[in-house]
């Protein structure tokens, strides 16, 4: 019985082989098609992917100040870090100086002490620095938890960027949104030209379709090496598109890191992971077996 | 009934086919077939006889399974191929020899993959394929055409690639449409020894043909078709040359 599935797998990957090298035209459009559209998917998942990193590091980096009033006793702004340490969301407080907040002001304005000169004391506030737990980097858990200690006795004000943060949020959301469409619409565009592109092989070869029913063959033995042939064209679209987007990534980048470090400050864009790389070029190898199996549907197998 | 009495030469030996009052109509009120019943056991060798449009080729593609009756039954191999779903026809195909009248060979398949093809679609081992498939090319004087495409074959060649495919799997029914039109008489009877063979070893032949001679020669069982109506069924009357 081992045999024959064996032989049976031989005489499948032989045809599929031939009809590979048979049908080198419509062989190249269906790989040409695939790569171009995988290529067109792989950079809004690129693009993606590089505003969700943005937002992780921002989150990482993320402070809430809690400006503290200036006359506030020693004993006072301890009990008011133990409740502001207590507060849902919060994993760590750190206690910046009037002194400490002048010298990261310095720090940070070199070559601008003039914005200093002429004030007699230091005008900046002491503040205790929220660092939040990672899911509570979020515009809602952060209102959430002004709510809960805004109103304690002591803090002047809180500074955060809630504004930033919600409408970079919703920006991602926006994008990914879009991107999925777009990715979706191209998807399907892809699988239909495919489904055609292969209808016309089967169509080249009916005759053999129409011999090979006639000796016994049944639907399945005829369709396998025409899946099998979708699937190498699949997954050879997929890589390809998968090189060119590699390949763009790599030229656009020196060409824009001006603009790009403008815009994205520290975080320099990098490529997709070797995860989501693996993904897109299952797509391509599933883009090839569907697009085989509709043009098999299409045409007439018989029994 | 137009069974016209004749007992088959292998009567008790296990019909292979059976067919039934069996008519077919294309279009209405015009019968390719009509009311034809017969019987064919094991190893039992026919000619299938009549002028073209007889109804020779729609008998046989209903044997084997190409075509549906529209009234009677015909019982291959077991099988009502009447009633015969979709997906039970190519297993009983893989048990039917066919040479048909065109050829219907691969062009873009060399000799032996065309030949091999009726070994590839039952899944025999690659070793054992390769053997049966020498044997048999080398049984119709092929074996030194093996790598060519059946193009580049005269038409001889062609029909013998073509039996050689039939052949090749030993089927329990084999169904020759015109097997030797395009041969010369030594080849003929070269070919019809390969066929009768096939016969001895227990398959059941159909051979249709207009050679008169060939009959002749043979004397075996004759059916005659006329308009579609089965006309004649002679017995064998010596045994095979």
């Amino acid at each position: 019985m081992n045999q024959r599935w064996f032989a049976r797998l031989r005489y499948f990957l032989r045809t599929a082989w031939s009809g590979l090298r048979e049908s080198p035209v419509t062989g190249s459009v269906s790989v040409l098609t695939i790569a171009l559209c995988l290529l067109l998917v792989g950079s809004f998942a690129l693009l993606v992917a590089n505003m969700e990193r943005i937002l992780d590091r921002f989150g990482e980096e993320f402070r809430v100040s809690a400006y503290l009033e200036d006359d506030l006793a020693e004993a006072d702004l301890a009990m008011l870090r133990e409740r502001v340490a207590a507060a849902p969301g919060v994993d760590r407080v750190d206690l910046v100086t009037k002194e400490a907040a002048l010298e990261r002001f310095r720090a940070s304005h070199i070559g601008r002490a003039a914005l200093l000169e002429g004030l007699e004391e230091n005008p900046l506030p002491a503040s205790l620095e929220l660092v939040l737990a990672p899911e509570h980097r979020n515009a809602a858990a952060l209102e959430r938890l002004v709510g809960a200690v805004g109103g304690l006795p002591g803090i002047a004000e809180f500074g955060y960027g809630a504004d930033w943060v919600s409408g970079y949020h919703g920006a991602v959301t926006l994008v990914r949104g879009v991107a999925m469409v777009i990715g979706a619409v191209l998807v399907l565009a892809t699988l239909l030209i495919v489904t055609n592109t292969i209808r016309l092989a089967v169509y080249a070869r009916r005759d053999e379709v129409s011999i090979l029913r006639l000796v016994g063959g049944s639907r399945t033995f005829i369709a396998i090496p025409y899946l099998l042939e979708g699937a190498v064209q699949g997954l050879l679209g997929g890589l390809l598109g998968l090189a060119l987007l590699v390949t763009l990534f790599h030229l656009a980048l020196p060409v824009f890191s001006g603009s790009l470090e403008l815009l994205l400050g520290y975080v320099s864009p990098s490529f997709l992971e070797l995860r989501a790389c693996a993904g897109l070029v299952s797509v391509g190898a599933g883009l090839g077996v569907l697009g085989s199996a509709a043009a098999l549907g299409q045409g007439r197998l018989g029994g | 009934m137009k069974h016209l009495g004749v007992e088959p030469a292998h009567a008790g030996a296990g019909a292979m086919v059976r067919l039934f009052h069996v008519s077919k109509s294309y279009l209405a009120g015009s019968w390719a077939l009509r009311d034809v019943s017969l019987e064919l056991g094991k190893g039992e060798f026919v000619f299938l006889t009549g002028p073209s449009g007889a109804g020779k080729t729609t008998l046989m593609r209903m044997i084997f399974a190409d075509e549906r009756p529209s009234e009677g039954q015909i019982i291959v191999l077991g099988r009502n191929v009447s009633r015969l779903s979709p997906s039970a026809v190519p297993a009983l195909r893989r048990r039917i020899g066919v040479v048909f009248q065109d050829f219907k060979l691969l062009p873009r398949r060399t000799v032996e993959e065309n030949v091999g093809l009726a070994l590839d679609v039952v899944g025999t081992p690659p070793r054992e394929r390769r053997a049966r498939v020498f044997a048999m090319l080398k049984r119709v004087g092929l074996q030194h055409r093996r790598y060519h495409h059946p193009l580049s074959l005269s038409g001889g060649e062609q029909q013998r690639l073509a039996i050689a495919r039939a052949l090749v799997n030993d089927p329990e029914v084999l169904l020759a449409d015109e097997p030797t039109g395009n041969l010369d008489p030594d080849l003929t009877l070269e070919i019809m020894d390969l066929i009768a063979d096939a016969a001895a070893r227990g398959t059941a032949v159909f051979v249709a043909t207009h050679d008169h001679g060939l009959i002749e020669r043979y004397g075996r069982r004759v059916v005659r078709l006329e308009a579609g109506e089965l006309a004649e069924d002679t017995p064998i009357r010596r045994p095979m040359l």
